[in-house]
């Protein structure tokens, strides 16, 4: 095995913030000529992307806009995510030039921002979640070997950053839900099922347990009448 | 839903729970992921290694088996260091005796259909390490697809890679092992909700409670 990989992944096991992580792995693929990169989930369809964020090491302006404009929905390269399991070249997610004009409009304006190539390594998290790690610079130097251990090193990492997410004292619980949630959440403490909730509302059953997730997150609960249990005490929903 | 232990010779109730088990990964192993080298005729994937050695945690939901895994020691002939010996290029952490190898890890496809978390995969994951904390081993060798690296460090286990990844069947994958500790075995209760033991000293099975319901 590589030896500075080895070190890599020993370090970014060891290391209990973010912070630490963000140095850890910029010095990492900068050995593989890579600058800048992004750790996040994916949401479903229309939700914002921001609270599944892991770590960002993109500039703060071209953070912005992708976060803030709902990017992640139109970026060909952040939905092939949900159809491969294996590592991609920016270049191969497939859009419809032509007809596509939202996404061609995130690529050439990532262009813009000196981001026109990179590597996306899709994660594939138990249940059906989505995450990725993506990263920025030319790809036409790599080589297979180079690859597995960039896909390996993705994985340590989105792991690790799982991991350091659940556990910081600071982070969790954040005492904070959407509006959206909140309704939801009410909904759920009258006893209703994802199913009628998706009835009364017109979302999916599927966002239904998406939200009641994203809250238990937020709140640090372990399950969905704990999520309810601190949200009425914390008065963040009433009845 | 309960966790047991089961090693042969097995009495009557093991017997069957082994015989579901056996049934089960010829379904998961072969007919759904296309492990054709398990394939048999009787639809029961059983080899080599389901021998006396070995020690199978399996999960069930009233009379149903619903996942399970097995754990064999490294000092007796084990699938690491026959079928998958390609794959190991370091040496083991510590002499074999202190080892087990966790093969044959699955949940009833069924089960994992629609959900965020299966409890199953998580029931296991707890019961593996807490078995593992018991029987005084101080590592856990495995073989699979690299995604298990993202998801065992997310349950903040510490992972270190055998030898390179490769390709088997166009899916990358790895040998590696899991550190044994009691800070393996908190992380992963806590990443999991379980904060309960799932194994008894005696009876070899105990319930599992709430916390395991999403």
């Amino acid at each position: 095995m590589n030896a500075d990989l080895m070190s890599t992944i020993e370090n970014v096991q060891r290391e209990s913030s973010a912070s630490g992580i963000l140095d850890l792995l910029y010095a990492a693929i900068d050995q593989y000529g890579f600058q800048k990169f992004i750790i996040s989930g994916l949401p479903d369809r229309g939700m914002d992307v921001r609270p599944f964020v892991l770590l960002s090491g993109w500039d703060d302006e071209w953070y912005e806009r992708y976060t803030s404009l709902g990017y992640v929905h139109l970026d060909p390269v952040a939905r092939h995510c949900f159809g491969t399991t294996l590592p991609f070249d920016w270049s191969d997610a497939p859009y419809d030039q032509e007809a596509d004009l939202p996404a061609r409009r995130v690529m050439e304006e990532a262009r813009d921002f000196g981001m026109d190539q990179g590597l996306c390594v899709p994660i594939h998290m138990e249940g059906g979640m989505q995450g990725v790690v993506s990263l920025v610079g030319k790809t036409e130097h790599l080589d297979d070997k180079s690859r597995l251990e960039l896909h390996m090193l993705a994985l340590y990492v989105h792991g690790r950053l799982r991991f350091i997410n659940a556990n910081d004292p600071n982070g969790a619980p954040r005492r904070a839900i959407t509006r959206r949630e909140a309704e939801i959440l009410k909904w759920v403490a009258s006893g209703k099922t994802a199913n009628e909730i998706a009835g009364i509302t017109g979302l999916t059953a599927r966002t239904i347990n998406q939200h009641c997730e994203n809250a238990q997150k937020r709140l640090g609960t372990n399950n969905r009448l704990h999520t309810v249990v601190e949200a009425i005490r914390h008065k963040l929903i009433t009845l | 839903m309960r966790v047991h232990i089961v090693r042969e010779p097995a009495d009557r109730q093991s017997r069957d729970l082994l015989e579901h088990n056996y049934r089960l990964r010829h379904k998961v192993f072969v007919e759904r992921q296309g492990w054709e080298a398990l394939r048999r005729p009787d639809g029961r994937d059983v080899d080599d290694f389901d021998n006396e050695d070995a020690t199978h945690i399996l999960i069930t939901d009233g009379k149903d088996v619903v996942g399970g895994s097995r754990i064999t020691p490294l000092d007796r002939p084990n699938l690491l260091q026959t079928v998958f010996h390609g794959l190991v290029q370091e040496d083991l952490p510590a002499d074999p005796s202190l080892g087990a190898d966790w093969t044959r890890f699955y949940v009833r496809p069924d089960r994992r259909e629609g959900r965020r978390r299966a409890p199953e995969s998580a029931a296991l994951f707890c019961s593996v390490m807490e078995y593992a904390l018991r029987e005084g081993f101080s590592y856990i060798t495995f073989v699979s697809s690299i995604y298990m690296l993202e998801h065992g460090t997310a349950v903040g286990w510490r992972i270190t890679p055998l030898g390179r990844p490769q390709s088997i069947d166009g899916k990358p994958t790895l040998a590696a092992w899991i550190e044994v500790s009691e800070d393996a075995l908190d992380n992963v209760r806590r990443a999991t909700g379980m904060r309960q033991a799932l194994i008894s000293g005696q009876g070899h099975f105990s319930a599992i409670g709430n916390s395991l319901i999403p």
